[in-house]
């Protein structure tokens, strides 16, 4: 994927740079507000990683900016303010993502992956299937091989998640704020405790899981090799 | 002084009390003197009436005679009798001849002005009733010198009260800008002084002290968080910097250190984001985003997300709710807030303890409270539970930053809610009531 970095702490772009290399990406980088504002209104990118506080032109204004002349590039914002007014101003602003500092780099990439749009599907899906699980979103019912799982809601939504993301890495973070609305940390294991359980009833006894943890980072849902 | 708004203010009444004086003086003298002359008229009028009736009667001898007599008696009116040729025939008034009707002239002997009303007789003769109208002119002085008088006493008045009033507003307002001079000279405890008068200038100085005080906990909170910042991780930094410092001497256990080193400062940064967080709800800034909450609906999303960690160490963690309360607040915080006092009871109770997250309400008032039957915490600890980093002796050992139950009060603070703990023979309630729920 072709990447944006704007980033003025040029230490931890150079780091973030390399790794998002390493990780296959294509990454520019913009290490000042102007820069980034020119190389985000002209190349295509799939997803624009942004720091909030920049000099010269703030984050937020670079933002507005592109969003104002219509590029709808996916933009994570990279921010050192973690209060929940600035994380609400963020996406207002047009971000789609907000990431705060300091970050695993596990998480970052994640949720870049999670921001890059696969071919979109423009119509509006009611089924979304993974090899032989099926999961239909207006009945709220999941089959695995034809056979009905019976789900809580809340591992409904957990795994309708992991299947929007199939074949990328999740987060226990990401996992934590989309599904339970959890914008902080909580000290106890609830996503660890919700994932065996949804794993136990998706995996287990099949010949194959579909489930994975990725040490380290979180979970990813894909199909068998 | 005379820059003073009171003092201006005082001036401008006095000057329209002034001119109302005056107003009320020229119409009152108007009016007075209309009424007195029409009432000199009437009586000059019906003299001159009942002369004529007498000269009809009684003829020139019987008239000439009630003229004579009436020139006896002390106060009356000027009368006079003229004959043809206008030579005076009987009474005071004699001299020019006058025109029919009304007239003035000066036809007394002493030649002070008279309005006479002069009537024709039979034969050319002529009756003349008058009278000076100096009467009149005596009350029109009298009245005119009452309502000087008032005016003069008006504007002492108005000048002396303004004079008061503007010096005791002026002290006030001085008093307040005295203190606003301290303040900005570094001296935050000074407030406002206030009498106890309870009127518009007390209740700006409660005001003002208010705001004071409010400023006041800010700074106190701000410097809590320093001394804390100061205080809670300069420990667990110094724990890493002897984590890496032992990895650069023994190379071989690289990856355990950094591992190691990870964790600490993952412990750090929480630390150091529960402050952060606490300092924000403190500030109160979050008050102005409040909307209705459904306290219920909170309660559930959280026993929902916590009860399987909570069978993994064969607790239970089971919702009551009794009612549907609603409060004006910010969902997240009170969800962390509940998140906080259901992990501090999953930590604390034990194994096998069995937790109950219970709403209510009533009388106003919505409750959440989180029960367990753990072990409980002694009654003389309670209150310092919600102070930052207090942790009880039993748990230090346990992970925990020592802020759970701080952020907790510090949200219940910010929704107007009470906070406490209690004994739940056994075990221990948190119970947090919020006043003013629907």
């Amino acid at each position: 994927m072709k990447l944006l970095l704007v980033e003025d702490d040029r230490e931890a772009a150079a780091y973030l740079k390399r790794a998002l290399s390493e990780a296959g990406h294509t990454v520019d980088y913009a290490a000042e507000g102007r820069d980034g504002l020119m190389l985000a209104a002209g190349e295509p990118y799939d997803v624009i990683v942004l720091d909030r506080m920049l000099p010269q032109i703030d984050g937020l204004a670079i933002l507005r900016t592109i969003r104002a002349s219509g590029v709808k590039t996916p933009v994570l914002l990279l921010t050192a303010l973690g209060g929940i007014d600035d994380r609400v101003e963020g996406l207002e602003a047009g971000g789609d993502d907000y990431l705060v500092k300091p970050f695993a780099f596990a998480e970052l990439l994640a949720r870049v992956n999670a921001l890059a749009r696969r071919p979109p599907p423009q119509e509006v899906r009611t089924e979304l299937s993974v090899a032989d699980l099926r999961l239909d979103l207006l009945k709220r019912s999941v089959t695995r091989g034809g056979q009905r799982i019976e789900l809580q809601p809340r591992e409904f939504q957990l795994l309708e998640y992991l299947m929007r993301h199939a074949g990328r890495v999740v987060t226990r973070t990401m996992l934590l704020e989309s599904v339970w609305d959890f914008h902080f940390d909580p000290k106890t294991n609830i996503v660890e405790t919700h994932m065996s359980r949804l794993r136990g009833k998706v995996d287990r006894g099949h010949a194959y899981e579909l489930i994975h943890t990725v040490r380290g980072a979180g979970y990813i849902l894909r199909e068998p090799d | 002084m005379f820059r003073s708004t009171s003092l201006r203010l005082a001036a401008l009444y006095t000057a329209g009390f002034a001119i109302s004086v005056v107003l009320l003086g020229a119409i009152t003298l108007l009016t007075t003197r209309a009424a007195l002359s029409d009432q000199f008229d009437d009586r000059v009028r019906s003299e001159s009436n009942a002369l004529v009736e007498e000269y009809r009667v009684e003829g020139l001898e019987g008239l000439i005679q009630a003229v004579k007599e009436r020139d006896r008696t002390a106060g009356s009116l000027d009368y006079g009798v003229l004959d043809a040729q206008g030579r005076p025939m009987a009474g005071r008034l004699a001299g020019a001849p006058t025109p029919l009707g009304w007239s003035e002239a000066r036809n007394r002997p002493d030649r002070e002005p008279v309005r006479i009303l002069t009537v024709a007789l039979p034969e050319g003769r002529r009756l003349l009733v008058g009278d000076d109208d100096k009467q009149i002119e005596v009350l029109n002085r009298a009245l005119l010198a009452s309502f000087g008088w008032t005016l003069l006493g008006v504007v002492i008045l108005g000048v002396l009260g303004g004079y008061a009033l503007s010096r005791d507003v002026h002290q006030r307002l001085a008093a307040i800008s005295g203190t606003a001079e301290a303040i900005i000279d570094g001296d935050l405890a000074r407030r406002v002084p206030v009498r106890g008068s309870e009127d518009d200038l007390d209740r700006l100085a409660l005001t003002i002290n208010r705001m004071l005080d409010r400023i006041a906990a800010l700074m106190e909170s701000l410097k809590q968080v320093s001394s804390d910042v100061a205080h809670d991780l300069r420990t667990p930094l110094t724990r890493l910097r002897q984590r890496l410092e032992a990895g650069l001497v023994d190379p071989n256990e690289r990856a355990q250190v950094l591992e190691g080193g990870l964790a600490d400062l993952d412990s750090i940064l929480d630390t150091f984001a529960a402050l952060l967080r606490i300092a924000q709800i403190e500030g109160g800034a979050r008050r102005a985003a409040f909307r209705p909450c459904d306290v219920a609906a909170i309660a559930r999303t959280v026993v929902e997300a916590f009860a399987p960690s909570a069978e993994e160490s064969r607790q239970s963690l089971t919702l009551a709710v009794d009612g549907a309360p609603t409060i004006d607040g910010d969902a997240e915080l009170l969800t962390q807030m509940l998140v906080n006092l259901v992990e501090n009871a999953l930590r604390h109770a034990g194994d096998g303890a069995r937790i109950e997250v219970r709403v209510s309400c009533g009388e106003g008032a919505a409750v959440l409270s989180v029960t367990d039957d753990g072990p409980g915490v002694p009654p003389a600890e309670h209150a310092r539970l919600f102070d930052r980093f207090y942790r009880l002796e039993r748990s230090r050992s346990t992970p925990g930053s020592g802020l759970g139950l701080a952020l907790v009060a510090a949200v219940a603070r910010l929704h107007g809610a009470e906070v406490g703990l209690a004994d739940a023979r056994p075990g221990l309630t948190a119970r947090v009531v919020f006043a003013g729920a629907a």
